[in-house]
């Protein structure tokens, strides 16, 4: 036996010792997860890169190599150019909103009573339910002639409003829908975040003689930091990715005016055609952007901790 | 050791049920099965038959609607009355593409496929050649509407057997014609006379539309512009041609939809189901699916045939087939042979799964011998749904073989229809637009 096997089959004895350990035993634990996180998204994502150099079907059976075509008929493709544009709009819209909409709220309703208790479940309540009820529930609500509101507002003389069928209009009706359904979950994680700040800090802030707004700019904005950048993110990256709601809704009409990259993916791979390369491609591009994005205010996050 | 062995085998376990659960946890599936054990038996014309040996083969399909469940029953009735010992083993999937696509890059798949004739486009190498089905049993060719056998068939060879005709027809509301001094009993014949009602019908006191056409509704879109224009991709000389660049047809089409819109007679609107539904549309234009929500609102409607404009008598329609796929043995091939051949019989007592299908479900027979019969004829509804023009081409939208048909209909119409609507976009500069959209799409196929 030569040392060369001998220092192998010492580290294969280390690393069954290790695994047999209290600490390498906790591996087996999270097995599964690791399993799932394999097969659902690290595979499919190192599939789908690869995918978006070819020209590929639905069933995979016509695979054709071509290069970077698929990128350069992305960024000539007015669909595709059109799609960016509105997600930009719709991120624009929606993040702030979200950011600092449900920082406010959440500073009013923090304290806990029965009454903001009751408010932080209706906040919450859109957050459990799907997207196709919801899209569902607000097409009847807002149907530009048999609509409860355009009814109501209608009879109020204030004219039938179109509110899905407008180009001008249309984007800020889905934006409006997408806030209301997830500001709970924002709001709620701002919640835990103001009750975790120290509440000497606040009466420091009285004995100093500031008001409710001076406590909360100095005071609770500045303790929340993290929570803010969390939700800065986390909702940047939802939506540069929003797609149910324009699917329930509008499915990106009136004129293209609502389609939002992942609509747009969804109709290059399943609805119009199967051309999973192309598809693949645009979500690519979408990943590239949203990853810099994430990766940007991630170091602005750190940046700012240190 | 064995604690962490038995914790260990235990997370295994997990891991593979969580995974075999995500495949089937969306799955609805609807099973049909019996035996027949018999040696030797007659066929339903009273013809002694030597049985083959028992044979059971797979049959897949979407149809996860109410519909489903008479399929389940005109299935089992195949397997308790078929003297040939086969078995019919059925399953009802709402994901029937994912199934599909991944058993046949598996090398699997079903004997029996029922799915729109589209299918063939994208999974043309995976379906047999049936042209011989006529030879191997008593199914009768002559007996079929040609157009639809010419719908499913591509150079000649057949690669599915007609079950289900899906079209569009026209709907129209007989107590808003009432009101609006029109005769409740009579339909528009003509585009002519569908303008003329639907301005006597508009009422935006009551805010009543006359017209019901829906930018939004695709399928809608692409059956009535076909009655102006014909269709958007034909052969010519051997290759795909798109028709869309100076297509006065459509060009007609989208002006006198804008027209009817700007005018008050029309809602500008991705929605007339609920419209119709709620009893604030004269006419509108939509599948035998709208029967079930108009029935249940209490409307008094009418149905007839899409009015024929200029592009002349149409019976523009999608055909649902039964197709056999390559995963097929010849035993499961003749096997399942011999269930579309019981479909389309009728026996001695003057049973038929396809008359009984044809009349509980509302859709137009594809069998002249079925269109003569008593029962048929007295049916009012799927009477006014039949084309009676037996030789009308049966081509929707484009040419019956053309597979890029989704691309035609899901990104060149709305594309053209559109801007004009929004925009004020000119109808011919529109049409220049998605000739070179529509060219992209023929060029695939060339």
């Amino acid at each position: 036996m030569d040392s060369k096997t001998t220092r192998k089959d010492n580290m294969f004895i280390r690393i069954c010792r290790y695994f047999r350990s209290a600490e390498g035993s906790a591996y087996y634990f999270i097995l599964p997860s690791i399993l799932l996180l394999l097969i659902f998204n690290v595979i499919p994502l190192f599939v789908s890169s690869s995918m978006s150099f070819f020209d590929a079907n639905m069933t995979l059976d016509k695979v054709n190599y071509v290069g970077i075509d698929n990128f350069v008929k992305a960024f000539s493709d007015s669909r595709f150019l059109n799609s960016l544009k509105v997600t930009f709009i719709f991120t624009a819209i929606e993040v702030p909103v979200q950011v600092f909409g449900a920082m406010i709220i959440a500073a009013l309703i923090a304290k806990n009573n029965i009454t903001n208790k009751f408010f932080r479940a209706i906040y919450f309540l859109p957050v459990i339910c799907s997207a196709t009820s919801i899209g569902i529930m607000w097409k009847m609500i807002l149907h530009s002639n048999v609509g409860f509101l355009t009814y109501a507002l209608s009879s109020m003389g204030l004219g039938r409003i179109n509110f899905f069928n407008n180009t001008h209009l249309t984007i800020f009706v889905v934006t409006f829908i997408s806030i209301w359904r997830s500001f709970g979950i924002s709001a709620i994680v701002y919640v835990t975040a103001i009750q975790n700040v120290n509440a000497s800090l606040y009466e420091a802030a009285k004995m100093d003689g500031a008001g409710n707004l001076r406590q909360f700019i100095n005071v609770t904005v500045p303790s929340i930091r993290p929570t803010f950048w969390y939700i800065l993110m986390t909702r940047l990256a939802g939506s540069l990715q929003i797609f149910d709601i324009v699917f329930m809704t509008t499915g990106g009409g009136p004129n293209y005016t609502t389609e939002s990259t992942v609509s747009y993916v969804y109709s290059r791979a399943f609805s119009s055609e199967a051309s999973m390369g192309y598809a693949s491609t645009m979500s690519m591009i979408l990943f590239v952007i949203i990853m810099t994005v994430t990766v940007l205010l991630y170091r602005r996050m750190n940046a700012e901790e240190r | 050791m064995k604690r962490k062995i038995i914790a260990f085998v235990m997370l295994v376990v997990m891991a593979v049920s969580m995974l075999s659960g995500c495949g089937s946890a969306a799955k609805e599936e609807k099973k049909a099965e019996s035996t027949v054990n018999e040696s030797s038996a007659k066929t339903s014309n009273g013809e002694e038959v030597k049985k083959d040996d028992p044979i059971t083969i797979k049959f897949w399909n979407g149809f996860t609607g109410p519909d489903g469940d008479q399929l389940v029953e005109l299935v089992n009735r195949f397997n308790s009355e078929n003297k040939y010992g086969i078995t019919v083993d059925m399953d009802i999937t709402a994901s029937l593409d994912e199934e599909l696509s991944s058993a046949f890059a598996a090398g699997e798949g079903p004997t029996l496929l029922l799915s729109s004739s589209a299918y063939r486009f994208t999974y043309g190498q995976y379906m047999q050649n049936i042209s011989d089905i006529f030879d191997k049993t008593n199914l009768n060719k002559d007996d079929f509407i040609q157009s639809y056998i010419d719908y499913c068939s591509e150079d000649g060879n057949l690669y599915l057997v007609p079950f289900q005709i899906v079209s569009f027809y026209l709907y129209w509301n007989k107590d808003l014609f009432s009101a609006a001094g029109l005769d409740p009993e009579k339909g528009p014949a003509t585009w002519d006379e569908y303008l003329e009602f639907a301005k006597k019908i508009s009422d935006p006191s009551k805010n009543v539309y006359g017209s019901g056409l829906c930018y939004g509704y695709n399928y809608q879109m692409a059956h009535v512009i076909q009655r102006f224009g014909g269709l958007a991709v034909t052969k010519d000389g051997g290759s795909w041609k798109a028709n869309l660049e100076g297509n006065s047809g459509y060009a007609d089409f989208v002006n006198t939809y804008k027209k009817l819109v700007d005018d008050g007679d029309n809602p500008l609107t991705d929605d007339t189901d609920s419209m119709m539904t709620a009893g604030q549309l004269g006419m509108t234009i939509n599948g035998p699916w709208l029967t079930g929500g108009m029935d249940t609102a209490g409307i008094n409607y009418g149905i007839t045939t899409i009015p024929t404009g200029a592009a002349g008598s149409m019976n523009s329609c999608e055909v649902l087939g039964f197709s056999i796929t390559t995963a097929a043995s010849d035993a499961e091939k003749l096997a399942a042979y011999r269930f579309i051949e019981w479909w389309n019989t009728t026996d001695a007592n003057g049973n038929c799964a396809a008359l009984e299908w044809s009349l509980t479900n509302g859709y137009p027979a594809y069998l002249k011998s079925l269109m003569d019969t008593d029962a048929y004829k007295g049916n009012a509804k799927v009477m006014s749904m039949t084309n009676t023009d037996t030789s009308a081409p049966s081509d929707f939208i484009v040419d019956a073989s053309f597979p890029g048909i989704n691309g035609i209909i899901n990104d060149v119409l709305p594309q053209f229809i559109q801007p004009v609507l929004f925009d004020n976009a000119d109808a011919a500069a529109s049409l220049a637009n998605v000739q070179k959209i529509a060219d992209d799409i023929t060029a695939q196929y060339n």
